[in-house]
């Protein structure tokens, strides 16, 4: 049923591809649909950076009150061109306006995560290192998502060297940040808080009802570039345990028209399948 | 009336060599060390104890100048050279009087890039950099802005260079560019491997 669903929107919608993937904790168990098809990983490859982060504090690497330098000026991952964040194209301000300054580890996650601040997220890669992200991601089961390069990285881009994200790979992620695995209570607590203080909320809570959204909470990450539209998250209902949720759409370039309205919809879908009482 | 720069700063004289071991190994105090040119140099020895950040904050190098923004690093530099008290090289003075020159002559607040100051010879900029660098010596500064403007580009690069090369002929300053040894974000300037021996600093070993 909820395949039918989902494919028929995916149709409607106009979409190249359409992956959705969900783990639900209340009852148990998961689904997908093309959950190990690879997309462009647009800003969903900032979970696996704050992952990344809270797992070099976690091992002592590094405190969040750490200072870091602001500095716009990246090597590509093709050939060790430098390049910078264009801050026309980036979301938010604040960190292009510390530039030459340091922040704090912590308020870099934050704008990476709920401004999708390109420069913040570069800028944690940066001190982290494309490997460690990725390593971080393979220990906690996000298989076939892949973190190879900084956002904005056009050399690697034309070299093929992308950062991909799978629906499956995601809600795993999520998953393990819900139980924890790797983080210590107070840590787990931070990237939950980090990831529902989310600035965008058109695509997973919008499929929400209005009466229950209100009461409920998301700790999620969207990402969209010009051909691809995701959100990928926990999703915090009363009265029950959460799921782990992710939507991937990849879309023909020029229709720019009803993208997250289309995640919404996804979202409503799951939303009612897991709430029906005879899911 | 205090009489000596020690006094006059609000800051203790100190010789490197009588640090503990854990800011032995960061600072280096005295140490021949050689680049892979085969040029070798001798890091600093006498340094400036700043106790906190509220010292760094309230102590004035030169009018314009206070050393918060010669000694802002992030977390790359070691820890042991980011806890309190911190030491900076003595010849940090020189430089700031350097830099006070250059704002004088330019007309405009000059800001100084965290890390682009006084950073220790572990940090991990330099740690697999080029063997050392004057920043190790105090006598370096990476200017990010002057006033309004942003060096990020090669024009107004440029123009802050022509100001620094006829107010400082004496600075050695990083050329434009993003090749090795270039800056493209930045406008380095540095004083060269000075070292500042103050009057009241014990004899040399």
């Amino acid at each position: 049923m909820l395949d039918a669903t989902l494919q028929s929107l995916a149709e409607d919608a106009g979409l190249s591809a359409l992956a959705v993937a969900y783990h639900d904790f209340e009852r148990g168990g998961g689904w997908n649909l093309r959950g190990d098809h690879p997309f462009h990983a647009a800003s969903t490859m900032k979970v696996g950076v704050l992952l990344a982060l809270l797992a070099a504090v976690a091992e002592g690497r590094f405190r969040l009150g750490d200072r870091l330098h602001v500095r716009n000026r990246f090597l590509s991952a093709a050939d060790g061109e430098p390049f910078r964040v264009e801050p026309e194209r980036d979301a938010g301000d604040v960190v292009h306006s510390r530039r030459g300054r340091t922040m704090r580890l912590e308020a870099l996650a934050e704008h990476m995560v709920q401004t999708s601040s390109n420069l913040a997220t570069n800028l944690l890669l940066d001190l982290l290192g494309a490997e460690a992200v990725q390593a971080t991601v393979e220990r906690l089961g996000g298989a076939g998502i892949e973190v190879r390069r900084g956002v904005e990285d056009e050399r690697a881009f034309e070299a093929g060297i992308v950062n991909t994200a799978t629906a499956s790979g995601l809600v795993r992620l999520f998953c393990a940040m819900e139980e924890g695995r790797e983080l210590e209570p107070p840590l787990r607590e931070k990237a939950l808080a980090i990831l529902k203080g989310q600035h965008f909320a058109s695509g997973i809570p919008a499929g929400i009802p209005d009466d229950v959204r209100e009461q409920a909470e998301f700790a999620h990450k969207t990402g969209s570039i010009s051909t691809v539209q995701h959100d990928a998250g926990l999703v915090y209902l009363p009265g029950r345990r959460p799921y782990a949720l992710a939507v991937l759409t990849e879309w023909p370039k020029e229709h720019t028209e009803g993208r997250r309205e289309t995640v919404a919809a996804c979202s409503r879908a799951v939303y009612q399948h897991l709430t029906s009482p005879d899911a | 009336m205090p009489d000596t720069p020690s006094e006059r700063l609000g800051l203790r004289l100190v010789d490197g060599l009588e640090l503990p071991s854990a800011l032995r190994r960061v600072h280096r105090p005295d140490e021949r060390v050689e680049n892979e040119h085969g040029r070798a140099r001798r890091l600093p020895r006498f340094f400036y104890e700043v106790p906190s950040w509220e010292a760094a904050l309230g102590t004035a190098l030169a009018p314009h100048f206070m050393l918060y923004e010669l000694v802002s690093v992030d977390v790359r530099e070691d820890p042991a050279a980011r806890a309190w008290p911190r030491y900076v090289p003595c010849a940090v003075t020189l430089l700031a009087a350097h830099l006070e020159a250059l704002r004088r002559a330019l007309g405009a607040t000059v800001f100084i890039a965290a890390n682009g100051g006084y950073r220790s010879p572990a940090h991990a900029l330099d740690r697999e950099g080029e063997g050392f660098s004057p920043h190790h010596w105090g006598t370096a500064a990476d200017l990010y802005r002057v006033g309004d403007d942003w060096l990020e580009d090669e024009r107004t690069i440029r123009e802050v260079r022509a100001v620094a090369e006829d107010v400082l002929p004496g600075v050695w300053l990083r050329p434009y560019g993003t090749g090795p040894g270039e800056a493209d974000d930045h406008l380095h300037l540095d004083l060269g491997y000075a070292l500042a021996v103050p009057h009241a600093a014990p004899d040399a070993r």
